[in-house]
């Protein structure tokens, strides 16, 4: 899994912001959608960077885990991941 | 969301003013002998662009004028497309040959846009003075043959207007994956012809209808981008949102969108991250809300807007 070709990611103070370069919109994200995509940029499938993120946060809840696999698969639904 | 941001997400880059077409239309006045002294050479413009992507700017394109007209253009889309930037190519497509193409689709470019605003030779050469009809369908198909993605630009102006749907099936019919329209604005060389060039309201609403009825048509299997709205109520959007998008001129100054004359700073002298800032100070700055307010009381300010005045920034 890895960002869609036409799909660009940049860091900002209030998190990051995915940008669809075909179609030209711009996703805002808040500080923990951008450590899930820079995890995803890092490569690897989605159960790898949920294991990298939970690595790196304390989840003990499991909240972290949920809401990460909820946000990838907003992601693909959106068509900004790409499986290869 | 701009104003949050620390850098544009997209630049868009006139390289050259000069141009091998003389369109009746052009916002720039391009056109043959018309490059702008002190446009920024290759090596210049190689610096401009190292400093770009240190900012990360994600997103370049490259437009003119003919941007293949400039003496760099081959090493400055290179390395943009090397550093990781997606990069469109906007031009009219007569200089492209096949190997041309093969190399644009090698490079990687994430599209290349030409202007077709047409469906026949008689309607698209009448706008494009020295441009030939089958000379762009040739390029288009060379574009597509060297698997470089297609997009295609229709100006409409009165003559051209009731071809619109027709040229949406020739883009389909190319391989395009998008189409883009929108309300011709009457400046620079327009401001001139206006009265051969711009459509009536009633032809402008038989065009979108147009549009429409082709975007829906065609839906999943081509983009239709159409701006519906004037640019004047397009820069009352603008003003109070702008977009994460500086013009970059050829001469490295920058413009805060092509349908204003403000100039914000230029990146020959200044960093990206400076010109970022007067950027989105210009924007708030009464001269350009004056500006804005003016435009609506007298559209005949309109023929100022290819026009260069510097902000007076705080």
């Amino acid at each position: 899994m890895k960002l869609a070709r036409f799909v660009k990611f940049r860091e900002e103070k209030f998190g990051g912001v995915l940008f669809e370069t075909r179609s030209e919109k711009v996703f805002t994200l808040t500080s923990t959608g951008a450590a899930v995509v820079k995890e995803i940029a890092a490569g690897g499938s989605a159960e790898q960077v949920v294991a990298r993120l939970k690595a790196r946060y304390q989840d003990p809840s499991g909240k972290l885990e949920t809401e990460a696999r909820e946000f990838i698969d907003s992601l693909r639904s959106q068509g900004l991941l790409s499986e290869d | 969301m701009s104003a949050s941001l620390g850098a544009p997400l997209y630049v868009g880059w006139q390289l050259t003013n000069e141009c091998n077409l003389a369109c009746l239309h052009c916002i720039e006045e391009s056109g043959p002998g018309k490059a702008l002294a002190g446009e920024l050479s290759r090596e210049e413009a190689l610096d401009v662009l190292r400093r770009l992507d240190e900012a990360q700017v994600p997103f370049l394109s490259f437009s003119g004028g003919e941007p293949l007209l400039h003496p760099g253009f081959w090493d400055i889309v290179a390395s943009a497309c090397g550093r990781g930037m997606h990069v469109k190519v906007e031009t009219n497509g007569h200089l492209l040959k096949a190997e041309d193409c093969a190399r644009l689709g090698s490079l990687g470019v994430k599209a290349v846009q030409l202007s077709l605003d047409g469906a026949s030779a008689g309607t698209y050469e009448r706008l494009r003075m020295r441009g030939r009809f089958e000379t762009v369908l040739e390029a288009a198909r060379l574009l597509r043959a060297a698997g470089v993605p297609l997009e295609l630009n229709f100006s409409p102006t009165r003559f051209n207007v009731h071809e619109a749907g027709l040229a949406i099936d020739k883009a389909v019919e190319l391989g395009a994956i998008g189409f883009y329209t929108g309300r011709t604005i009457m400046a620079g060389n327009a401001a001139r012809s206006r009265a051969l060039l711009e459509p009536t309201e009633e032809q402008y609403a038989s065009f979108f209808a147009q549009v429409r009825a082709k975007a829906a048509e065609y839906q999943g299997r081509l983009r239709v981008c159409c701006h519906e709205m004037g640019f004047l109520e397009e820069l009352k959007v603008r003003v109070e949102n702008p977009a994460a998008l500086f013009i970059l001129l050829p001469d490295g100054k920058v413009k805060l969108i092509n349908a204003l004359p403000f100039l914000c700073g230029d990146l020959r002298r200044q960093g990206v991250a400076e010109v970022w800032k007067s950027f989105l100070e210009g924007w708030r700055s009464p001269e350009v809300r004056g500006f804005i307010a003016e435009l609506e009381r007298d559209p005949s300010l309109v023929g100022r807007l290819h026009e260069r005045v510097e902000c007076s920034l705080s």
